[in-house]
Parts: structure tokens; sequence; C-alpha cells
């Protein structure tokens, strides 16, 4: 396998592939595999009951709440009616309801329902601290209710998140709140531990992107992203709507021009998504494998064909508008699947999802590669819309079968085993023959070797391991691999809570006096290696263990 | 716009000037006269307050908003039932109400308890909406005893089905553990086909609270495998190597070294519903479309409904729970920069009053701006019998209109005010603005019969015959604390009538204030932002006049400072003291032409 894998590290400079984009440096800020925002525990120290407050942020929201409790305490947008001015209180008057509010000038869609954007240059980060400081206002004083001790705070966050925008928050968080200490934790590795994994691959569709992480052993591998995400559906869904309001009988001149909570809450309520994949030429094509994607390429049509009323209120006239049911699974079709443009059309931050999917799978290393595909951990926003987890599988599950590699099951016996190894051969035959058809990527440097932390060592150690392993206590359900598989996670916030409860410390952990000495710029650079010191006497594989002492240093992590 | 016209708001610059950290972050800072202040901006929303919600820090002689203030809890109670809950029960029991107080999970009213029992006074019961009419019934709960119903509610999950404890949670997987490692051992005595979970596992999909105490439970027992007695002893994995392969390695690899000691079991994923696994099964997906489809939007619940909901992804309207009330707390609050009390409420919870309050109105100058009586200002008018109150909302564009500024001076020594204003408001909407007499006196805030002895601040009288006299330069009227001085506007245009900016002159500001922080660059770009087709945004018609204010004055030496053996602090000291802030004056609502 270590050689197979080998020669597919060189045979890249012959044909470009999907596979090559990942490692390629086309995301400069994702190089893969140097990223240590790992939750593992430090030596077994016995401190001081800490008391935590858990907070999860994202582009949209905050949620927050207290370790060791299910679900956060409260979950605050950022909306117009949460930026009004002290004692303006116009939500509250009917009146308000009936008036449906403009987008404003130079302004994006659902861009005054954001607490920040990605982009630096599009963010008045005075603004996204006063939105801030005001919902942990609320959250401190209306949500946690604590008694005065100041608590240290569990936070997730996105990883990557621009510098200017992590000080934004940690200022506030030290300087308004007075955390002793805030313990940075990745999202994706979070959604990991609230799936109960240790390695996954995480898609979560969030709010302007959807970001797809490989998660191994806690730490962030590769990374993909894409703007197919919440903010595109919703606009979609918009487009939809307003055709429809056009098209009522007594439709008025002005066109249809719904807001953004209209066509949010009507994506929220009663979009959906197909589950099973559109019929295509190319998985028709590979009719001769045995995929339950064939089993049904076309939706059965109803009659009547089935519809939903939705009420809208703030249209002039209010109207109930009655629209075909199948009309709401459209947005997800033409939002997150795209499935009408061929893949050699899309630049490379707007791939379809089921393509950034594989291409992420394709970009590991074939044991990491391996473990993620059977732990697909589809979360975020987006991810609510009914059908689409399902959806998802099922288009990687053909895309897999088209393209790729074989599914290899039965782990934990010498015959196993071989098969195993026949199936990697046979895999490596197939990508090496796939190789041209995939156009997508010929501008891309050949020669971009493999990230030393990608590379395989040369041992044939794991599948000894694994069949020796097999014999003992381990069930085996949790070594499942080599099959695509989903699994639900409870979400970042819940993986915090029990980081939190369970007393794991994070690597970085950012003390306040530290803090408001140097700001980020007092993180150690070297962050491989004070981690690794803090870390040598750890205990094993688990990544986690009791919280330990104080360190001299501290990192940033995967958002160095 | 907030409150009815017209309106005064007062800034706190403490997101600029009190928090260190902020400071960076600002823009360029300026001199306080230089920089306009924008009321249209986005940001002017978080530093804008009535006067009433201010408080003042003596010892700093600045005003103090929520921001800039520490808050301390003193009490936690139920607004609902007025019990005081202690904070050890808070701290175990959580943020809500433990006994009978529920709000609608519909309409957020607060719900009764209602017998369902024919002479309406025995079990079962229920909670009900007085207001939207919802009830438990539709989600299938009563409970048996009409008080306690917290703790009873806790018990019932919907469509009447136990909820466990905590204990008997883990009970309970216990059992089911047990049974599951008797089974695997029987099939490793006979393998078969692998089979990844367990389909007995598959009779219910778990809770979220299932599946969360579940992973808790695995954690803690991974945990407490990987932490043998001597934490040092088995450090085996060799983490300087930043190659995920090696994590994998760590993950199959119990020893790397010869280690006699007992290994722990190596760590691992969940491996089952009981450790909180749980694997994506299509049915979910396929029974939430088809709900959708046949019950349709009614049966969907609203975005606030779910954010207020203890489980805010549920979907369906029989998935709601009441919500039990909020607890209230009572603060006091602090100046973040000097830690001094600024106000402290009476312990007892149905008291509303403070101990302490330092309120800003007690040492900030109210500032109001209304219409000068229209008899002053058109000299024609018969007496003022018919006159018509003016219309604040319907602000006629291009039409100069005279508005009284009010100050009066709360403090007991006299104060001179000055006033600046932008000539042009910002944005998009430019009124003009002059302040026709900028610089004044203001009175001291004497005793009532000290007035009738001051006689250098008698009031001017004005008389119909005065019309059209208006003075720039001179006070319109005075009283023994208050001052008032006349304020042109020239309400703007609302589609900006080409050539108005350039006849305003000199003294235009451009339409990005100083104060603004957004870079605009690459907006442009970005095909999805709003269209600027000349409509305004929400509020930009209402004319908000940015005025600042300076005060200067001369008062007593600040007890503290004087006192505690200063022997040359002699009565009567005196110093000098200036103040300086912006208000915002909500004139009105402009009206197309
Ligand atoms: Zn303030
Ligand atoms: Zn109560
Ligand atoms: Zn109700
Ligand atoms: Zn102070």
């Amino acid at each position: 396998m270590s050689t197979s894998d080998r020669s597919q590290g060189r045979t890249r400079g012959t044909t470009p592939r999907i596979a090559d984009l990942a490692s390629t440096p086309e995301t400069p800020r994702t190089p893969p595999g140097r990223s240590n925002s790992s939750i593992y525990g430090s030596p077994g120290g016995f401190r001081v009951e800490d008391e935590y407050v858990v907070l999860e942020v994202g582009a949209r929201f905050v949620r927050g709440g207290l370790p060791g409790e299910t679900t956060p305490r409260c979950t605050l947008t950022f909306g117009p009616d949460e930026q009004r001015r002290a004692a303006d209180y116009r939500q509250w008057d009917p009146e308000h309801h009936h008036s449906r509010r403009k987008r404003k000038r130079d302004q994006a869609w659902g861009q005054d329902h954001e607490l920040y954007r990605l982009d630096i240059n599009q963010v008045d980060l005075g603004l996204v601290e006063d939105k801030f400081e005001r919902a942990m206002r609320e959250a401190f004083n209306k949500y946690f209710v604590l008694d005065t001790k100041p608590r240290r705070i569990m936070l997730s966050l996105p990883p990557k998140l621009p510098h200017a925008l992590m000080s934004t928050i940690l200022d506030v968080l030290f300087g308004n709140f007075q955390a002793p200490s805030i313990t940075l934790l990745s999202a994706p590795v979070l959604a990991t531990v609230a799936a109960g994994l240790r390695s996954a691959l995480v898609v979560d569709i969030g709010w302007a992107e959807t970001l797809i992480t490989a998660v191994c052993e806690y730490r962030e591998v590769n990374e993909q992203r894409t703007t197919r995400a919440t903010k595109l559906l919703s606009e979609h869904m918009a487009n939809i709507l307003n055709a429809a309001l056009d098209d009522e009988p007594g439709a008025g001149d002005p066109k249809a021009e719904i807001s953004f909570e209209e066509a949010d809450e009507v994506l929220t309520r009663v979009g959906w998504c197909k589950s099973k994949p559109r019929s295509n030429r190319r998985t028709m094509y590979f009719a001769a494998r045995t995929s339950p994607i064939l089993e049904e390429f076309e939706d059965a049509v109803e009659s009547p064909e089935p519809t939903i009323n939705i009420p809208f209120p703030k249209h002039t006239p209010p109207t109930e508008l009655t629209i075909p049911f199948t009309s709401l699974a459209k947005p997800a079709e033409s939002a997150l699947f795209a499935p009408d443009m061929a893949l050699n059309e899309f630049d490379d931050q707007e791939l379809p999802l089921h393509h950034l999917i594989y291409r992420a799978l394709l970009s590991l290393p074939m044991d990491v590669r391996r473990l993620c595909m059977s732990r697909i951990i589809i979360t975020g926003g987006g991810s609510q819309l009914p059908g689409l987890k399902t959806r998802l599988l099922a288009e990687l599950e053909a895309l897999v079968s088209q393209k790729g590699w074989d599914p290899v099951r039965n782990y934990g016996s010498a015959s196993a085993r071989h098969e195993q190894l026949m199936n990697q051969k046979r895999e490596n035959l197939e990508l090496r023959n796939q190789e041209g058809e995939d156009k997508v990527s010929e501008s891309l440097d050949p020669e971009t070797p493999l990230p030393p932390g990608l590379q395989n060592p040369e041992e044939d150690f794991i599948d000894a391991k694994l069949s020796h392993l097999a014999l003992k206590n381990v069930p085996s359900a949790s070594l499942v691999g080599g099959v695509i598989r989903g699994v639900d996670t409870l979400g970042a916030w819940a993986g915090a809570s029990l980081v939190a409860h369970h007393r794991i410390k994070g690597i970085v952990e950012i003390e306040r006096e530290r803090y408001l000495q140097h700001g980020l710029q007092g993180a150690t650079r070297e962050k491989e290696v004070s981690v690794v010191q803090q870390r040598q006497s750890m205990g094993p594989g688990i990544g986690m263990g009791r919280g330990g002492g104080d360190r001299a240093s501290w990192t940033l992590g995967v958002w160095a | 716009m907030a409150q009815p016209f017209p309106y005064t708001y007062y800034t706190c610059d403490c997101f600029d000037s009190n928090n260190p950290l902020a400071s960076k972050r600002g823009p360029q800072p300026l001199e306080e006269d230089e920089r306009d202040f924008d009321p249209h901006n986005p940001r002017s929303n978080y530093t804008l307050y009535p006067l009433e919600q201010l408080l003042y820090c003596e010892d700093c002689q600045q005003i103090r908003c929520p921001r800039c203030v520490a808050e301390e809890t003193i009490n936690w109670y139920c607004p609902s039932c007025l019990f005081e809950v202690p904070s050890s029960v808070v701290k175990s029991d959580g943020n809500r109400c433990t006994r009978n107080c529920f709000n609608c999970p519909v309409c957020t009213s607060p719900m009764t308890t209602n017998s369902l029992d024919q002479h309406g006074d025995g079990p079962p019961y229920i909670l009900a909406c007085p207001y939207c009419k919802w009830s438990t019934v539709e989600i299938g709960i009563e409970v048996e005893k009409g008080t306690g119903i917290s703790a009873q509610l806790a018990k019932i999950a919907n469509g009447g089905h136990p909820i466990p404890s905590l204990k008997e949670r883990d009970k309970e997987r216990e059992r089911k553990k047990e049974l599951e490692s008797r089974r695997r051992e029987k099939d490793a005595m006979s393998p078969t086909q692998d089979s990844p979970t367990t389909d007995t596992e598959r009779d219910s999909t778990p809770s979220h609270d299932d599946l969360f105490y579940n992973l808790s439970s695995f954690y803690k027992s991974q945990i407490d495998a990987q932490t043998p007695s001597n934490p040092f002893s088995s450090a085996e994995i060799n983490f300087s190597s930043p190659s995920a392969y090696s994590r994998i390695m760590s993950m199959y690899s119990s020893s790397s070294r010869k280690n006699k000691r007992s290994k722990p079991a190596p760590a691992r994923d969940a491996a089952s519903i009981l450790e909180g696994l749980s694997i994506h099964d299509p049915s979910n997906d396929a029974q939430a479309i088809e709900r959708i489809k046949r019950e349709g939007w009614s049966t969907t619940l609203q975005p606030s409904q779910k954010l207020a909901q203890p489980d805010p992804t549920i979907r369906f309207s029989d998935e709601l729970r009441p919500l039990a009330t909020l607890l209230c707390t009572k603060r006091s609050k602090r100046c973040r920069s000097c830690r001094h009390i600024l106000s402290k409420p009476e312990n007892k919870i149905t008291s509303t009053r403070y101990k302490i309050k330092l309120l800003a109105l007690n040492h900030i100058p109210r500032i109001s701006m209304r219409a000068l009586p229209s008899q002053y200002t058109q000299s024609s008018s018969a007496p003022s019998a018919t006159a018509t109150p003016f219309a604040y909302d319907a602000l006629k564009p291009g039409i100069p209109t005279h508005f009284l500024l009010h100050i009066s001076n709360p403090l007991f020594d006299p104060i001179r005010v000055t006033l600046a204003t932008p000539s042009t408001t910002p944005g998009k909407v430019q009124s003009r603005v002059t302040i026709l007499c900028p610089q004044f006196e203001v009175g001291a805030n004497t005793d009532v019969w000290d007035d009738a002895l001051a006689s250098s601040l008698s009031p001017i009288k004005h008389s119909a015959q005065d019309a059209g006299q208006i003075e720039a330069g001179k006070i319109w009227d005075r009283g023994r604390n208050w001052t008032s001085v006349v304020v042109e506007v020239v309400p703007g245009f609302l589609d900006g009538v080409p050539g108005l900016a350039s006849s305003i002159g000199p003294g235009a500001a451009p339409p990005t204030s100083t104060n603004d922080g957004r870079k605009r660059s690459g907006t442009g770009a970005l095909r999805d932002v709003g269209e600027d087709d000349g409509d305004l945004n929400y509020d930009e018609d209402v004319l908000e006049i940015p005025v600042f204010v300076r005060l200067e004055f001369e008062a007593d030496v600040n007890a503290e400072e004087r006192g505690l053996g200063d022997s040359r602090g002699s009565k009567g000291e005196r110093e000098k003291r200036e103040e300086a802030f912006w208000v915002v004056v909500g004139l009105g609502r402009i009206v197309e032409i």
C-alpha cells in the first residue's frame, strides 16, 4: 500500500487530476497536515476546578452555554432587530411586521444578518465588535446569569478565521468580559468530538461557504472550500419565490422582491432536497457497477402534483402563495449541486458540494481516506435541509463508483487483509486510468509534492496492527473504514460542551495577561515544537487527558 | 429613529476611549471637535442612548453606558412567581424557574396550569396559553399534580413517554452494554459477517440528549482508561512528527516501546449508539420531507420559535416544549475603569428602588429641540388659536424651518456651553443646519426661591411683533437654569436634488464620515450587493442632527480629592471642569415633495 501511494505521488506529474488540487498551494491558507488544533490533553496534572462558559461563534450566530449541558442556553442572531438603538422598540410594533425590509444599498444578500464576513476588506471591525459585545452582554446577563466570578471561555471558531476577526472577538471577551483564559477549538474538530469520532470528514455547510475539513486524530489534515452554502441557497430560494409571486394571477406591476428574512424562513421551514441523485449520463454509463443509485433515477411523478401554501403577509397585497412542492427542492439543486454545468466550468471556489467532498477524500492519503470516507459528518446550518445529507452521501457514492476507489469492506481477518490489499491495487490502477478524464486542473503545477504530513511512512504496518487489533477487545464497529458512511454529530457547541465538561485541555489556550500584553502576536511561531514539548509525557492515543498546568507559551494552532 | 419626534440621544464614546483593546481598531483618532458623528452609520446604534439610561461616574467624571460598566449579580428571581432563587440552585438547576412558571413556546405569553378534570380542580393538569390557546395537549403532555410542574415535565417527553433521569440513563446504558459485549463474545466464537451497528439499537431514534449523555459517558470511560495512576508512565506516542500518518499509527498502536506495565486499551471511536455514535439514517430525511409535503407550512416552526427552544434544531410543531421562565437578576453596576459602584438596587425582589443610582441626568444638561411656535416666524399670522401642532413626521425639504434648542442645567454651577454641528447632516439626505447662537451660558440649578433673586437672567420677552426678528448671535430665551437658542434647518431632498450638494458651499461634508471604519474597496465588484437605485435605506429619511456639546464650568473640588488629611483643602476651593460629548437630535421625518 505504501508503495502504491508513493507511486501515485509520482504519477502526478503526468496528468493532473482532481486529487492533485488539494495538495497544491491553490488555497494558500490551508496547508494540509501542519495544523495542530487537536484537543490532546496535557500531562495529567491536577488543576483546580476551573469554571468555563462555552461559546461557538459563526458568521451569523453565537451560541453560548455552560459545560456539560446538552444544548446551548442561547443562540443569538445578528439581524436588524438586534442592531437597534437603546429604547427603539419598533420591532414590537405590530405595524412593523407588515412592512417588508428593503435591502440596504451596497449590501450583499443577508449581509445585515451577519456578524462578520470573511473578506476582511469588507468588514467594519468596529461594527463586528459592537455586535459581538452586545450579544455577549445579552448572553451573560440574560442566559448565563452567573455569579461574579470570571469564567474561562471555551471558544469554538471556524478554522482559519482571519486574525483581525479573531482579535476582535478575543478583545471583547478579554476586555469586556474579563475572561482569565480562552481556549480556542476548531469547529470541525469539535463536530468530530460530538460525533464520537477521532477522525472524520467534516462537511460544514455554513453561511457564506461550505468548509470541508478532513480531521484525523483530532487534527485538520485537509481543507476544501466552496461558496456553495446557505447564503447562495437562500438567494436561489428568493429567486424561485419571486418568480412564483410574479406568476400569481393579479400580481402587481413592480416585480416581487422578497426580503432575506422571508426567503430564509421559507428555506428553513419548508425547503428540502431530493434524496436521490439526479439521473445523468455519467452515472448511467457506469451501470455495470452495482450501485444503489441505479435503483431509481427518475422522480416518481405524483398526481395531482403536491403543493404548499406559503403566506406572504409582507407582500403588497398580502398573499398566500401556492407553490408546487418540488419547486422548494430546486434551490438545493441549483445552489449546491449545479447539475447542469460540466465540472470544468466551475471556478475552484464554487465546486458543487459532492465533487468537493470527493476531491477532499481523493486528496487524502489512502489510509486517512479509508477512515474519513466512513465518517462523513455533515453539519452546519445548511445541513438542516431535509434530504440533503442523504443526497450528498448518495452523490458521493455515485461519484466513487463512477470514478474512484472500491469500497473496502471486511477488516479484521486475514482474508480481509488480503482483500484490502487487492482493492488498493485495483484502486490505484483505476486512479491512474481515470486521470485522462478530468481536465479540470491542467493549469496547476504538477510538480508540487505531497506535503510531508501526508506522505506515507514506509512500513506496511497498519495492516499488521489492524489484524492484530481485531483480536483484541476493540469493537469492530469503531474500525469501520472504506465504505461511504454518514455519521451524525451533535454539533460544534455540544462538542465544546463535552470537552469543557471533561476538562480536556485544548492546544490553543490564551492567557489573559499575555493577550493583553501582546495580542495575537504573543503566540509562539514554533507551534509544533512547543506543543510537543508540553506534551511528550502524555498518555497514549486518546488525545484527551485531564488538564495540566499552565503553559509558558501558547500557539495559534490552526489559526496561525 | 426610535422614539416619538423630536427626541435626543446621547453618545457614550467608551468604545474608543475606555477599552484599550478596542481603541486600536478604531479610525485614526482625530481631535474630538473635528470628527463628525454620523447617526446613519450602523455603529451609532451601539453608542447612542436616551439620557435616562445613562449613568455617570463622579470619579472619572464621565458618562457611563451599559457597555462601560461591569455588572455583578446580587440575586436571582423568577419574574413570574417572584421567588428568589439561591445562587447554589442557579448553579445546579440552571437559569430557569424550577417551579411552575412557563412561557408559551408559540407566542411567549405566560402559561397557566389548568385542570382537565370536569370540576376543574383535580388531575390531570395541562399548561395552557391564555393568549394564543396553545396547550401541552398538542404535544401529548398531561401532568398529575398542579404544582411542581417543572419537575414533572422534566420526566415526560412529548407524547407522554418518560424521560429517564441521569442515573436511570447510566443504569440502562450499562445494562445494554453488558448485553452487547456478551453478544460480541458470542460473535467472536462463531464469526459471522461483520455488522457495524447492531440492529437492536435501531428501535427508536435516540434524542439529542440521549446521544449527548451517551457520548459523555463514553468519553469519561475513555479518559479513565487513558489516565493510569501514574500519568507519566505510558507515554508512548511520539507526537513530534507532524505527520498525520503517525496519528493513525497512534490509534492502532498500543505501544511502540517495550512496556511491561498493563497497557491501557487503545483509544478508539465510539462504536454504538450507547457510546453516542449515530449513523446517518436516510429514513429520517424521508420522513421529514414526507411530513412537510403532507402537512404543509403550518406544521413547521417559525425561526424565532425554534431559537427559543432548548433544542433549536427541531422543525415541527409537535416537537415544541413549554419554555420554563428565564430567571431575572438584580445587578449592581460598577464603573469599568475605576470600579466605583454606579448603581445598586435594593435587595428585595419586589422593590424597584435603588440604594445607589448615579444618573447621568443629574450631571449632564438635558438638551431638546422643538419647532419654534409659528406665530414667531410668520409675521402676518393671526394669534395662535388656530395653530396646528407642528408635523414632525412631515418635514418639508428645501424649506427653512426654525427650531428651538433648549438646554437645561442640572448642576449647581452655571455652565458655559459651546455647540457645534456639521453644516450639512451626514448621510445621503443632506440637510442644512445652522445654530444661530452656538455659544452661551446657562444658569445654575439653584433652589427655586433663589430664582427670584437672580435678576441677571430674566426671561426675554417675545411677542408676535418680534416675528422675523430672529437674530444671529443672540439667545432666544432663558430661565433660571435653562437657555434656548434658535436653530435654522433646511431639510434635505430625499431624492438628492441635483445641484443641492454644490449649492451648500465649502462646508459640505463628504458623504462618508470620518468615524466610519468601513472600507468600501471591492464592493463594486460584487454582483450580489443591493443596487444603488437611489432608494433610501430604512430610516434614512429621518432628519437627525449630530450636535457636539462642550461644557465649561467651575465646580467645588471633588469631596474625595479634597478630603483625607489634605490640609490645604479649604472650603470653597474651585476647579475648572470640562465636559464634551455628542448628542443626536431626531427632529422628524422628511417627506417627499
Ligand atoms: Zn460607555
Ligand atoms: Zn417562577
Ligand atoms: Zn401562546
Ligand atoms: Zn469611574
